[in-house]
């Protein structure tokens, strides 16, 4: 009985401010898509960083002969300094260091003949063309600071060289990207919050004949509320679930069908991703219209 | 029932209070009337019992309960035991009169099945009877006030609070309308209302509270409106300005006749109808449950069947059938 009423009233107050309930879905909406958007992006982020940083390496590069840098004027490295180099990784970098390759030049033009066996860019080099390097692959990805302190600047090495670096203006990118999406959300959240308020208040000043009279017959203060309540939760909740239906078609055709086609060696987030921030996104409608209506609410139908 | 000890009411800092240090003590089935020019205090008093407003001094019991220390989470269950009526009867206008009355009840949650029985044998009581579908528009100013008391009643609360209930009304209707409180206070319900409304005072004769300027300046049972207030000394020689008929009785002022709705008398009519069938059934079959208080051995003198026209007899007659063909479907 009190639950048919109370839907009953729900869906009256729904239909008679349509155009308020439908400004209140799609501002709903829009946010919640940039909130869920800027959750996709870092999921993106951390799903490179976790693909990639399995991969990457420091280079150590020992002096060729000819190069120009300080610690490389007596010519290219001796045996004995890549000896001593050796000897420092295998102890000041004991902690850091998982793994230790060492690539004379020999192996390196071996690499390199098989990379590209007629010649790089129509020029053929030699063994000389060549620069041994030493390949360390850290513990922590994250730790490249401590390596490149220790072994910059000793004779012998010419430059210490993070590949991670080739990564980081992608993931800035996608950092900054992120960032505006959330920023974004931020503002069209508080549009939202703005506009349900509104949307509440109206519906209450609306109906304040009937909210009167329930008062009067001694209505508990949940059951005035309680429409009004819902009414904001079903319109913030249906623009949750459009913004969850908006990103899963984005992921879906965007992501999964296009760029996974075309560039097929990056890992990319799935419509599984979509799903494990449904909740955050539902959770985040349901309390906006909770908050906004508490505060209306107190406000406006008071016993 | 209702206990004002030196109650003060002021509203805004600084302003003359609304209700200066008023005591007064309605007992439980007592018809009280409110008398006063507008501003003296009428509708605060009936807003602190409802505790619409709290008193800024004194304190107020009502039903047993002290106002001033009950907390705000309980006064829907303080409301639930007083029904209100106004002067603009405030019904939903896109409600039907079943309805309307039915809401008082459904907001409250009582199940559905107590709103099927009670709503109906309201509303005749009341002499609705039949015009359950009707919207509020399609109905008279009187019938409205009906079903605002109607729905006022249908919880059978313990106190009636009555604000100028016949403020809008011809004074034939109004006439019907205090006959059904009466009728109302005779189940055992206080009633208290707020009047300007002197004929009806004088007539009735019952207890007088006179508030002026936020005092009681008289408590009298059995009593009369009282002499208006020269306001307008000066036009005292053309009194139809203040009070047509009063005060200069040698002037003859030809009052304003006005019939009411056939449909108000009807309404009326069945009313009596329905009243007088509930004084003649022995008291078992009283459906009104909680806090009523014996009926009164003696039927109401208006009650008997009105006699004369044939029209009224075959309405009585269809009334004594629907009520038998109600009692079959009851047995």
């Amino acid at each position: 009985m009190r639950l048919q009423f109370v839907l009953t009233e729900v869906l009256q107050g729904l239909r008679r401010n349509l155009s308020m309930v439908v400004s209140v879905v799609l501002v709903t909406f829009v946010s919640l898509t940039f909130v869920g958007a800027a959750a996709l992006l870092q999921t993106q982020v951390t799903k490179l960083k976790g693909d990639w940083y399995d991969l990457v390496e420091v280079s150590v590069f020992l002096c060729p002969t000819g190069s120009t840098a300080p610690t490389c004027a007596d010519g290219e490295a001796t045996p004995e300094q890549v000896d001593a180099l050796e000897q420092v990784i295998d102890t000041e970098l004991a902690d850091v260091v998982a793994n230790t390759y060492f690539e004379s030049k020999g192996d390196a033009f071996e690499a390199f003949t098989q990379m590209y066996p007629d010649g790089y860019q129509g020029t053929q080099l030699t063994e000389d063309d060549m620069q041994a390097s030493f390949r360390l692959k850290l513990v922590d990805p994250e730790q490249y600071q401590v390596v490149d302190d220790v072994l910059e600047g000793r004779a012998g090495v010419e430059v210490v060289e993070d590949q991670r670096e080739v990564f980081e203006p992608l993931f800035l990118a996608l950092g900054r990207a992120s960032l505006l999406a959330a920023g974004l959300a931020g503002v069209m959240l508080l549009a939202a919050v703005l506009l349900i308020t509104t949307t509440i208040r109206l519906s209450a000043v609306s109906r304040r004949r009937e909210t009167g009279i329930m008062r009067l017959v001694g209505a508990s203060n949940l059951f005035v509320q309680l429409p009004f309540m819902l009414e904001g939760a079903i319109a913030a909740l249906v623009g949750a679930l459009l913004a969850v239906g908006g990103l899963w078609l984005a992921v879906q055709y965007l992501v999964t069908d296009w760029l996974q086609d075309s560039v097929d060696w990056v890992a990319y987030v799935d419509v599984g991703d979509v799903l494990l921030i449904a909740p955050l996104l539902i959770g985040i409608a349901v309390l906006l219209a909770v908050v906004s209506s508490v505060v209306t609410l107190n406000r406006y139908t008071r016993v | 029932m209702i206990r004002f000890e030196n109650v003060s009411k002021v509203y805004a800092r600084g302003a003359r209070p609304a209700l200066d240090d008023v005591s007064v003590d309605v007992s439980r089935g007592e018809f009280v009337f409110l008398v006063g020019a507008s501003g003296s205090g009428k509708s605060t008093f009936l807003r602190l019992v409802l505790r619409e407003e709290r008193p800024t001094g004194g304190s107020v019991y009502v039903a047993g309960r002290d106002l001033s220390r009950l907390s705000s989470w309980k006064v829907p269950s303080l409301r639930r035991s007083i029904g209100v009526v106004f002067q603009d009867f405030r019904l939903l206008p896109n409600k039907t009169v079943h309805e309307n009355v039915a809401f008082a009840l459904q907001v409250i949650g009582k199940p559905r099945h107590t709103i099927r029985t009670t709503v109906p044998e309201v509303l005749e009581m009341v002499g609705l009877d039949g015009k359950e579908k009707r919207l509020p528009h399609e109905l008279s100013g009187g019938e409205q006030q009906r079903v605002a008391i109607a729905r006022a009643f249908v919880n059978r609360p313990q106190i009636l609070l009555a604000d100028e209930p016949t403020g809008n009304l011809d004074p034939t209707t109004s006439l019907g309308i205090m006959r059904l409180l009466d009728r109302i206070n005779r189940t055992g319900t206080t009633v208290v209302m707020a009047t300007h409304d002197d004929e009806i005072v004088n007539e009735m004769r019952k207890r007088v509270v006179e508030l002026s300027t936020g005092s009681v300046v008289r408590d009298e049972v059995d009593a009369v409106y009282g002499e208006r207030e020269s306001i307008l000394p000066l036009v005292g020689q053309t009194p139809v300005l203040d009070a047509p008929g009063r005060g200069a009785r040698a002037v003859v002022v030809p009052r304003v006749q006005v019939s009411p709705e056939p449909a108000d008398l009807e309404a009326e009519r069945a009313a009596e109808a329905a009243a007088a069938r509930a004084a003649s059934q022995p008291p078992a079959a009283q459906t009104t449950t909680e806090q009523v208080t014996p009926e009164p051995a003696v039927p109401e003198p208006a009650a008997p069947e009105p006699a004369g026209s044939s029209a009224d007899d075959v309405v009585q007659q269809v009334l004594r059938e629907h009520e038998r063909v109600r009692a079959g479907r009851e047995a």
